[in-house]
């Protein structure tokens, strides 16, 4: 094997490393945020949109990644949404995930105990009150867990970005290699990348979880 | 206490679908004096008490809190949230679950309801709800997080922070149902001390003892009706109708063993 | 303009292509039930070094994206001196893959059997062989079906990433019509539908699945 090719490459790897870092955050970001106005519109918005939501989250659900993408950055300029590989690539992400979010977020609040939001009722506090103090914060510990996970997963549906042309890190490593002809080695590099970021990004959120939940865990 | 409320309810009804859970309930809370409510699981007291801050909304019937309508701005037409919401600023509740907040600790949780519904600024909602804490016997636990609080310390910070409302009227919905037996007393010597300063109390307790030693009158309800309403000896010691004779002499025959 | 006609039309190609989305699918999830089980047991077993290998094993499977795990598959397998077709070579790669995610499943399911009947069960003096195959492993399976029906979602979902190693399976088709016929939009929007159909298929079964082990 030949691993010098590395070095020539190194500064290309980089940025790709970076657009890949980056796509992913704002991915997350974006499609959290979606997902919790999704989750929240279903929990408080009139019935019939409650339905389209479900529809969509249905048919987000139900369709690979790469079709959306498809779908979005190849048939996006037909009816005018004409949009660069990157552009294209983060609202890919944040459509496919927001109705995982919104799933998460939705179970988080189921979560929250009825009568704890009852309390705050009763003492006359405001429904926008109750969400922003009581719902919100509880339901977003109980769903915390699952959103690392879903983090981690959306991680690595960053690569599928490079079918569609965002030069993320592995776009830019099978540019490497067909202009090295090291398949291989560069495919094994990214796999352990991989690995590594996955496990940091899950252990990270472990100990994430662990801070927030402190004061939650019954001690006797 | 500035004013205790007196509650008026009439003719009230609810449905579950097809179920009836409460049959044309008249009731008569008197303002400064305890009332308990008692009777088998299932048979509608805690419905009744929910009703009366409208956590738990009635079909039909009227409730009114010194003779104010709640829930309602006329037979049939649902008040506002707002309007809702004032008149239960005016109605402390205390639930059987403690239902306190996790992720406050004891002092927020009392404050909370003073800073967003009262609006007070934060430092006076701290020192106010110190204050009731204090009142609780609870003056060394204001930092801790309900999960470092046994049971029945936890429902006396919801007591704390029911009463830190300033509320003329109190609802209390078995409130050491969920308690160990040993930490049931702490919880009804707070209650007792509320009552002696003539608050008005609405009790949903299985605590026969509380009932004939602190209740001014005790209400017997079976199946969704209101079977009997009298003072505490009558109730307890000599009750005429059979539901409520069967009702106590199961409770005994518990307690025996 | 969005053509009716075009999108329509684009639905008897990708049908027929549907047989390798099912395909690969199918096959995947059937490896990755025999590697899972596998590997559920070497996580159980009370050798350290098999724990360790299967803690490995799934670690790496789920940390590494499937996309890069086929290239290196397919990159790998011939300098190994494995030379098999490239739709051998994809289902090999799903299946290893899925039999992470269904080892821990399968794990899950076991775990979440209350102790409480296995010492009942060791209480009363039947072996420990035989506490597995009759009363840890059934309850465990019918546990695990509604979530093994999720993974085989995800599977039908994932393997549309085969199509870069040229398996003509309902996207790679879906490509090939929009290059044929210039309609990308009509096109992929019905590779969708017909994933969708799959997929609700597959989500009802598991609802009835699970309304089942409810009861």
């Amino acid at each position: 094997m030949e691993w010098s090719v590395f070095q020539q490459y190194g500064p290309m790897l980089l940025r790709g490393f970076g657009v890949t870092i980056f796509c992913w955050l704002m991915g997350t970001v974006l499609a959290m945020g979606l997902g919790l106005i999704i989750a929240l519109m279903q929990r408080y918005g009139p019935r019939p949109l409650r339905w389209l939501l479900q529809v969509y989250i249905e048919v987000i659900r139900g369709t690979p990644f790469l079709v959306q993408l498809f779908v979005l950055y190849y048939g996006g300029p037909l009816v005018g949404l004409r949009l660069d590989a990157l552009p294209a690539g983060l609202l890919g992400l944040t459509i496919y995930g927001s109705p995982y979010f919104a799933e998460i977020f939705r179970s988080g609040f189921n979560a929250v105990p009825v009568g704890q939001l009852e309390a705050a009722r009763a003492i006359g506090m405001s429904e926008t009150n109750i969400i922003r103090r009581i719902l919100l914060p509880l339901g977003l510990v109980s769903a915390l867990p699952a959103l690392v996970n879903f983090s981690i997963i959306l991680t690595k549906e960053t690569v599928i970005l490079s079918i569609i042309t965002v030069p993320e890190l592995m776009y830019q490593v099978s540019r490497m290699s067909t202009e090295t002809f090291r398949y291989l080695e560069a495919n094994l590099v990214l796999a352990l990348f991989f690995w590594g970021l996955v496990e940091t990004i899950s252990r990270v959120g472990r100990r994430l979880e662990a801070r927030i939940t402190r004061h939650l865990i019954e001690r006797v | 206490m500035d004013q205790a409320s007196a509650v008026d309810i009439r003719k009230v009804n609810k449905f579950y679908g097809p179920f009836q859970a409460l049959k044309n309930i008249d009731l008569t809370i008197p303002p400064g004096k305890v009332t308990c409510l008692i009777g088998p699981s299932g048979s509608g007291k805690s419905t009744l008490l929910r009703c009366i801050n409208f956590l738990e909304e009635y079909d039909s019937g009227e409730i009114r809190i010194d003779g104010q309508l709640i829930g309602y701005d006329a037979p049939g037409k649902k008040s506002s949230g707002r309007k809702l919401r004032e008149m239960r600023r005016g109605i402390g509740m205390v639930f059987q679950q403690f239902n306190l907040w996790p992720h406050m600790t004891a002092q927020e949780n009392v404050a909370e309801g003073l800073i967003r519904v009262r609006g007070l600024p934060k430092a006076d909602a701290s020192a106010r709800a110190a204050d009731a804490l204090r009142k609780v016997g609870l003056g060394d636990k204001m930092a801790n997080h309900p999960a470092r609080l046994s049971g029945g310390q936890q429902q006396r910070v919801a007591i704390a922070r029911a009463i830190a409302m300033e509320p003329r009227l109190m609802l209390f919905d078995e409130p050491t149902s969920a308690l160990d037996p040993e930490l049931v007393g702490e919880v009804l010597t707070v209650m007792k001390t509320l009552a002696g300063e003539g608050m008005t109390m609405v009790v949903v307790t299985h605590e026969m003892g509380f009932a004939a030693h602190v209740a001014d009158q005790v209400a017997f309800m079976e199946a969704g009706e209101l079977v009997a309403v009298d003072a505490p000896d009558r109730i307890l010691h000599q009750p005429q109708d059979l539901r409520i004779q069967s009702f106590l002499r199961t409770y005994h025959e518990r307690n025996a063993f | 303009m969005f053509s009716i006609q075009t999108f329509l039309d684009a639905f008897g190609p990708l049908a027929m292509a549907a047989r390798y989305t099912l395909l690969v699918s199918g096959l995947g999830i059937a490896l990755g039930l025999v590697i899972g089980a596998l590997i559920c047991a070497a996580a159980l077993s009370k050798s350290r070094a098999l724990r360790r290998f299967a803690a490995i094993w799934v670690s790496f499977l789920r940390g590494v994206p499937l996309l890069v795990q086929l290239l290196l598959m397919f990159y790998l397998l011939p300098v190994v001196g494995i030379n098999v077709p490239a739709l051998a070579a994809a289902v090999i790669t799903v299946g290893i893959c899925a039999s992470a995610y269904i080892a821990e499943i399968w794990r899950g399911a076991i775990g979440a059997l209350p102790p409480g009947q296995t010492e009942a069960a060791a209480a009363i003096g039947i072996a420990p062989t035989t506490i597995w195959t009759r009363i840890v492993l059934p309850q465990a399976v019918v546990m695990s079906l509604p979530a093994l029906v999720n993974e085989l979602i995800l599977l039908v979902k994932a393997s549309s990433l085969v199509s870069v190693v040229g398996i003509m399976e309902v996207t790679r088709a879906s490509q090939a019509q929009a290059a044929t016929t210039f309609r990308p939009l009509e096109v992929y929007l019905a590779a969708a539908c017909i994933y969708l159909a799959i997929n609700l298929c597959l989500a009802g079964i598991g609802r009835w699945l699970e309304h089942r082990a409810a009861v």
